[in-house]
């Protein structure tokens, strides 16, 4: 492992952002991913005796609803816990999608510059005229309602995001004399783009990706709460965040839980974005050299 | 005459309690200038921050003190020290283009600082600053005012900050590389204006540099410092003509002069020690590297000795013979002759390279810039050819172009007669073959990612040799680069700059090539490592068939390598011929110019000379219309 | 400089002619990928297979896409934005009515967010160092990883229904009878024809929202400027004012905040443009009658022309707001105005 790759790895390890948001977030995908082992009740099971209970350790609670039941009579936590796998699902192939294309993109335009450059750009600057969340609405007024196109959306919408930022950090690792040197002793254009520029951008890249999925969230609890993210018979943050809006007035706390859900994965996912920028900075890597 | 500032004892520490600077003691009179000279890393700047009370994290003065007209700058309060910055102490930077705030005008900033200073009216400013200006012999001063520091070459900014230092007829100036930014032939004009206020004014005066015949001809007295100790003391022509410590001596005899026999340079191992290595440096601080030294001088600190009136020397055998012997028996260096048999390794014909303006909104476009004009040129075989020119000559691209890193726009260019001048595939692999480039950055030029045996070979990553193969031909690199093998796995941010500069050498000389490209490769380095890396360059002649087109704005080293030498200026070749013959009878008035800046060896010819001080608004000027 | 002014604002409009292109036929390629049927959605119910084919003819429908596409965008240079099929009025009515209370939303929340941005991020800088700027990063951290819409949620739920203090349904009292309409403006409306019933009740329907959109705002520019301020004052051309002995208080105001604003005018260019975004979510749920709620109704009933007009609408938005903060821009930047 080069040195680089040590320091940022020990400065990731003390870094309070990324074990805070990490440890967070290993929560958060223990908690989807055994849904099927710790929710109490199926998320879909109505008991309309018990619909709109408080929290267990409210007056008039249940304990085998822990944190009560919507207007449906459906266990929260278990909505809670099952509506977790649909955001960290979107969260990660939505991320990972958007930072593939903008990421090559990115390379393509800040590489080459010329022709390439300027197609690129032109396409981004007409997809930076819209407002995200009206391009997703387009999209999926297009595509047609689900998760998988919530997710295909996010990929269609996002990837200018990585590539703005990508291409002027190419640019600039582009214009460095080590990567003429490449070019000099034999590199063709694939390898010079792989060894020299690809390594130097990828922090930035795993910054970004951090907080894409963030965003990806987002925009899923977005496109659920107004309906054109999950199948109806699918639990989802936003769809709770829906349901419970309507009886806000009776039963606040229903709205509580989805909100603070999404507020620590966001969280977690900015921490992370947060520790994983100021680790991995490369002005702070190359300045521990003799100045 | 009574002593503007008087520095006692002073010694700064880290917070780890080394001694960054050791034990410093000197006085500036009024009227007079006191040069401290030294490379990177000997603590010259640091004397400025102590009075600017801004020294690095952790460092403080621990001892001694630092007088100014009855005040002790090391202990003053902070308010009372902002009274006197600006009115009593005035300082001149080393980079101006960034001393001055880019989003304020000349004016705003000059009336900023008048203000400050306090005394004048208002209304007088316009007038008052207008006369500073023209008094530092700024063309049109009235305009200047409304411009802003982007719009104005270095020398320019430089000129402004330097009339802004002396607007409040400061006692003590402190210039900290007042030049080194600038170009060679601002250079003397610099030095001159600043000269001439000091004088007018009587100002004592710092000036800071690491060039020694520089400070002998701007200074009264000469201190030059090592690793944070005055080392050796006295009057500015004696200690260059006749330096006496063992430092010194080597110091000058590793730079390459313009003028006389041409000697092998004198260079000294290794670097400076960093501030980290001085606690296990008990005794002399230069005995590790001191071509003369014996077991005595690493064990006990040197007293400073007055060997000759105001003449002061910090070493054991300042008058010994040992380092007498020095500079003597140094091999002459006999500029070989070129090989004119056989085909030349690079000809280039009518070489031209235009960058179209910008186009603005409208398709307008603004005229573009001719960086290259009709170049012809011939590298014979064995041949160094200087390629000598200032910032925007030209040179540069010149150097990207003939490696293949731009196309020309017209011309021809041929490598060991074939013609290269489209890039296809053909031209990569011939030019790969023959030629190489040494980058003149090695920051930027070194992958940080990569260890050092993965950067000097490679050229061999494409053809997939095995990782023994690679280990082997590494080492033999190392070696010839005269690097120590323990470097392999090593990375760039590991290595000092001289040591990154082979480095960069080793990678070029991994496919064989037969032509080096080298531009401005010792241009950041300190002099004694130059002078390794120029003394490299000789040896890889001797020891291969290389030819070497160096491109570089330094004369002397020019003069030092090659045998013949190109004048560029505005993207033509102005000048062109055997390097004697040029630099002793040069024809064109901008190749006088250029050798005129340069501050000659024998300290009885005056400089600047006339011919070197022409206002240069013109240059600033073309800036701004870029 | 008014002169280079005018000329980047024009140079802008003129840019922004093929990427309106570019973006309305992407809107417009986009809708008719939609699986449904605008034809049979236009008609009243019980209508005819001729009555079909009639208004398939009369919407251009038979026609080919770039002729339909074509139609589309003549009939809105000529001011026809067609009608709504869900409203069964006019788009440009139901457009008029919308706008400017978008328009206002953003402006104000644009405002507040940057002021209390730049207050935040001078705090944060004059605590650099301390706990002080520790507490702020850790509360910065916290309210973004709040999105907008959460926050109105979270607006309604504590200051609306828990303590109700503000109102958070529509744009005014219901008991507020609305004044002649000027210029749309509610607010600038009210002013004008001297109803400060109308002002009072707008600015308290528009308190929730424009907290839930500023709220998001502000951690970014504070943190965008702390960061630039401290790379400023770095600089060599501080260094040397101190130097000059300029007081430090006259070094921040005079010679590091003029500097370090750029990035920050940047950054609040591409953020204004995703607060239009911000707003379709924030209003449908203050049900505050702007752009944001006709686009949310219109694309759950397939408005396909309020749909396509209120798209690009927002794009135009987008597209003004980036050149203002251009103009912005360049008014702070010498070297652009000088280049």
């Amino acid at each position: 492992m080069t040195p680089h790759g040590r320091q940022a790895l020990e400065r990731c390890l003390h870094s309070p952002r990324i074990l805070v948001g990490g440890i967070i977030l290993i929560l958060i995908v223990i908690a989807s991913l055994g849904a099927p082992i710790f929710a109490p009740h199926d998320p879909q099971e109505q008991d309309l005796i018990n619909t709109l209970l408080p929290p267990m350790w409210q007056a008039g609670g249940d304990p085998s609803y822990p944190l009560g039941t919507d207007g449906l009579g459906r266990c929260i936590l278990s909505r809670l816990l099952y509506g977790g796998r649909v955001a960290l699902y979107v969260a990660a192939l939505s991320s990972l999608g958007a930072m593939l294309l903008g990421t090559v993109l990115a390379l393509l335009a800040g590489y080459f510059r010329g022709p390439v450059d300027w197609l690129i750009s032109r396409i981004v600057e007409i997809w930076m005229a819209f407002p995200p969340v009206i391009l997703t609405l387009l999209l999926l007024l297009a595509l047609g309602a689900g998760v998988n196109k919530v997710v295909l959306a996010i990929v269609l919408i996002d990837w200018t995001r990585f590539c703005r930022v990508i291409r002027s950090d190419v640019m600039v690792v582009a214009r460095k004399d080590y990567v003429a040197a490449a070019r000099l002793v034999g590199f063709s254009h694939v390898r010079t783009l792989l060894r020299e520029v690809l390594p130097a951008v990828a922090p930035l890249v795993l910054t970004m990706l951090s907080l894409e999925a963030g965003i990806a969230v987002v925009v899923e609890a977005i496109m659920s709460f107004v309906g054109l993210s999950v199948e109806p018979d699918v639990p989802a943050w936003g769809v709770m965040l829906a349901d419970a809006r309507s009886t806000m007035n009776q039963a606040p706390f229903g709205v509580v839980v989805p909100v603070l859900a999404i507020f620590l994965t966001i969280l977690s996912f900015n921490l992370l974005g947060d520790g994983l920028r100021r680790a991995l900075d490369p002005r702070l890597v190359t300045s521990r050299g003799r100045a | 005459m009574a002593d503007v500032l008087r520095a006692k004892n002073l010694t700064v520490s880290s917070a780890g309690g080394i001694a960054v600077l050791r034990d410093i003691s000197f006085a500036v009179a009024r009227g007079e200038i006191i040069g401290l000279v030294g490379e990177s890393g000997a603590g010259k700047s640091m004397l400025g921050r102590v009075i600017a009370a801004n020294l690095p994290g952790g460092f403080h003065v621990s001892e001694g003190s630092l007088d100014f007209g009855g005040a002790d700058l090391t202990r003053i309060t902070g308010e009372a020290r902002r009274q006197l910055l600006g009115r009593e102490i005035a300082f001149i930077p080393q980079e101006p283009l960034t001393s001055l705030n880019p989003v304020l005008t000349i004016g705003q900033q000059f009336s900023e600082h008048l203000a400050r200073i306090g005394g004048l009216p208002r209304s007088a400013f316009r007038e008052h600053i207008v006369q500073a200006l023209a008094d530092v012999r700024l063309r049109n001063p009235e305009d200047l005012l409304q411009r802003y520091p982007f719009q104005l070459s270095g020398g320019m900014c430089q000129r402004v900050l330097i009339a802004m230092a002396f607007a409040a007829k400061p006692a003590l100036v402190i210039a900290d590389e007042p030049t080194t930014a600038l170009d060679v032939s601002t250079q003397a004009t610099v030095v001159q204006i600043m000269r001439r206020l000091q004088r007018e004014q009587g100002t004592a005066m710092v000036f800071i540099t690491h060039d020694l015949r520089l400070a002998a001809r701007v200074c009264n007295r000469i201190a030059v410092l090592y690793a944070g100790e005055v080392i050796e003391e006295g009057p500015a022509g004696e200690v260059l003509e006749a330096p006496r410590h063992p430092y010194t001596r080597v110091l000058k005899a590793a730079n390459p002069v313009l003028s006389g026999p041409r000697h092998r340079l004198r260079t000294l191992p290794d670097q400076m020690p960093t501030v980290e290595a001085f606690a296990r440096l008990p005794g002399c601080r230069f005995a590790t590297r001191c071509p003369v030294a014996d077991p005595a001088c690493a064990a006990a600190i040197p007293t400073l000795r007055e060997i000759a009136p105001a003449h002061f020397v910090r070493c054991s055998d300042a008058c010994g013979e040992r380092a007498a012997a020095l500079v003597e028996a140094e091999p002459i260096l006999v500029p070989p002759a070129a090989d004119k048999g056989s085909e030349p390794v690079l000809v280039l014909e009518g070489l031209s390279k235009h960058y179209p303006g910008k186009a603005d909104w409208l398709g307008r476009r603004k005229p573009g810039t001719d960086a290259v004009k009709n170049v012809g040129l011939t590298v014979q075989r064995g041949e160094f050819i200087g390629i000598v020119g200032e910032s925007g000559s030209g040179k540069s691209t010149l150097a990207r172009l003939i490696a293949g890193l731009e196309t020309p726009t017209d011309g021809r260019i041929l490598v060991a007669g074939e013609d290269v001048t489209r890039a296809d595939s053909k031209a990569r692999a011939l030019r790969l073959e023959t030629l190489q480039m040494v980058f003149q950055d090695p920051q930027s030029a070194l992958n940080p990612r990569r260890s050092i045996d993965h950067i000097v070979t490679q050229a061999m990553e494409p053809t997939g040799a095995s990782r023994a193969e690679r280990l082997e031909r590494a080492r033999s690199l190392l070696a010839e680069t005269k690097l120590s093998g323990e470097l392999l796995e090593r990375y760039p941010a590991q290595l000092s700059g001289g040591q990154k500069q082979r480095v960069n050498i080793a990678r070029a000389l991994c496919v064989t090539p037969h032509l080096l490209i080298a531009d401005e490769i010792v241009s950041g380095l300190d002099v004694s490592v130059q002078a390794q890396i120029l003394n490299l360059l000789l040896d890889l002649r001797a020891a291969r068939d290389l030819s070497l087109v160096l491109i570089s704005h330094d004369l002397a080293v020019v003069r030092y390598l090659c045998s013949r030498v190109v004048i560029m200026h505005h993207g033509v070749v102005v000048e062109e011929g055997e390097v004697d013959r040029v630099f002793g009878d040069p024809q064109h008035p901008y190749t006088r110019q250029l050798i005129a800046a340069v501050p000659p060896d024998d300290l009885d010819t005056p400089w600047p000379a006339p011919v070197a001080v022409e206002p240069d608004n013109a240059e600033g000027l073309e800036r701004a219309s870029i | 400089m008014g002169r280079i002014a005018l000329e980047l604002l024009l140079r802008r409009i003129i840019l922004a002619i093929p990427i309106l292109i570019c973006v309305s036929a992407l809107i417009f390629i986009l809708l008719r990928l939609v699986p449904a049927d605008p034809v049979a959605m236009s008609l009243p119910p019980g209508s005819s297979q001729a009555d079909y084919e009639a208004m398939k003819q009369a919407l251009g429908l038979d026609r080919s896409i770039p002729e339909q596409y074509w139609i589309w965008i003549s009939s809105l240079l000529r001011g026809d934005f067609g009608t709504s099929v869900f409203f069964r009025r006019p788009v440009i009515d139901l457009v008029a009515t919308a706008l400017p209370a978008t328009v206002e939303l953003v402006v104000f929340s644009l405002i507040v967010g940057t002021l209390l941005g730049i207050g935040g991020g001078m705090l944060m800088f004059a605590w650099r160092g301390t706990i002080g700027e520790q507490v702020l990063d850790l509360g910065t951290t916290a309210i973004m990883a709040v999105p907008e819409f959460l926050w109105a949620i979270l607006l309604i739920l504590f200051l609306g229904v828990a303590v109700p203090l503000l109102p958070f349904i529509g744009r005014l009292d219901p008991s507020v009878s609305l004044p002649p309409s000027v210029t749309g403006f509610l607010l600038l409306d009210s002013i004008m024809t001297g109803r400060p019933d109308v002002l009072g009740s707008a600015l308290t329907h528009m308190v929730l929202p424009v907290i839930a959109l500023s709220i998001g705002l502000a951690p970014l520019i504070m943190r965008v400027l702390r960061s630039s301020l401290i790379e400023t004052i770095m600089e060599d051309y501080i260094t040397q004012a101190r130097l000059r002995g300029i007081s430090e208080r006259q070094i921040i105001l005079h010679h590091a905040l003029k500097n370090a604003a750029l990035p920050t005018i940047s950054l609040i260019g591409v953020q204004g443009g995703f607060m239009f975004g911000g707003t379709v979510l924030v209003e449908m749920i203050f049900a505050y009658p702007g752009l944001g709620n006709l686009m949310v109704d219109a694309v759950r009933n397939h408005d396909l022309p309020v749909v396509q007009v209120v798209g690009l609408v927002y794009c135009v938005l987008v597209l003004a707001i980036n050149a203002i903060v251009d103009v912005i821009y360049l008014a702070a930047n010498p070297k652009l105005r000088m280049a």
